[in-house]
């Protein structure tokens, strides 16, 4: 397909699709008034964000971004929000700080590192444009996390173990409370 | 580095990791609710995550680096948010309200 003289590949269409979700829903996160709209879109925004891992040939983050973020982390926030249902009431229109100068804030740091990404020089000694799909597998992760990262594989599942007593210890009811 | 992977080059993926962080920054500053910052934690996270597993696949060597540490980013993501969630519950179960900047138990 050409548009202005310019090849697009389906994959380009495809990045930009992904990329338009994934952003717009972002936008919607942080500017929806009602809380659990917001949690909604950031599911939508996840799943966009899984879309560009299949695009950057990781099959497996894909999957786990899925079932990690879009099944565990979205649905434990929404289930938060109906918990402390006043919350929902809570909106951008009562920001206390100043919205203006948040944007301001934001809008120079991605300009800064817009100006960095565009301007950097990547080593292109590339001869073979063609991605390398040997090694970027399930059973590449599979390797990599069993043999050089071993140690924070296992330091990560001491973490869990921890957040696991962690959070029920914090979120109990206080029995002299009740 | 791959000039480019399937026609799209490594900074189109840079530059939506800058989008999407820079989102982020911004509503950390403008939500008052602390369910609301935990919402703009996330997308910065996915941030840094999308920024990892396009420099690990760009790289001309095949390296699992990126994606390997973007799998212990989203277990320490999940972790926070369980943690912190918990946290907001309880918050709520003692003040009836999560608004970030009236949450002064721990003020002197």
């Amino acid at each position: 397909m050409h548009i202005l003289g310019h090849m697009i590949t389906g994959y380009q269409v495809a990045f930009v699709a992904l990329a338009g979700i994934t952003v717009g829903a972002a936008v919607g996160v942080v500017l929806m008034p009602n809380i659990l709209r917001a949690a909604l879109l950031l599911g939508a925004t996840l799943v966009g964000v899984a879309g560009l891992f299949v695009l950057m040939n990781a099959p497996f983050l894909a999957a786990v971004q899925i079932m990690v973020y879009v099944g565990g982390i979205t649905t434990m926030i929404i289930l938060a929000i109906f918990l402390s249902n006043r919350v929902m009431k809570i909106g951008f229109s009562q920001a206390i700080y100043n919205p203006i100068l948040a944007a301001g804030a934001a809008g120079t740091m991605f300009l800064f590192l817009f100006v960095t990404v565009v301007n950097s020089v990547w080593i292109k000694n590339a001869v073979n444009l063609e991605p390398n799909k040997s090694g970027v597998g399930v059973e590449a992760v599979a390797a990599a996390l069993l043999q050089p990262y071993v140690f924070p594989f296992e330091l990560a599942s001491v973490v869990l173990l921890a957040v696991l007593v962690g959070a029920v210890v914090i979120a109990k009811e206080d029995p002299h409370d009740a | 580095m791959h000039e480019s992977l399937y026609g799209i080059p490594v900074s189109w993926y840079l530059t939506v990791g800058a989008m999407l962080f820079c989102i982020g920054l911004f509503g950390m500053m403008i939500r008052r609710s602390a369910i609301g910052m935990l919402l703009s934690i996330e997308l910065m996270l996915n941030a840094a995550n999308i920024n990892l597993v396009a420099f690990g696949s760009y790289l001309k060597l095949p390296t699992i680096a990126g994606q390997a540490f973007t799998v212990f980013v989203i277990t320490l993501a999940a972790a926070e948010a369980a943690i912190g969630l918990a946290i907001v519950i309880n918050i709520y179960r003692l003040e009836q309200h999560i608004d970030a900047d009236k949450i002064t138990a721990m003020k002197l």
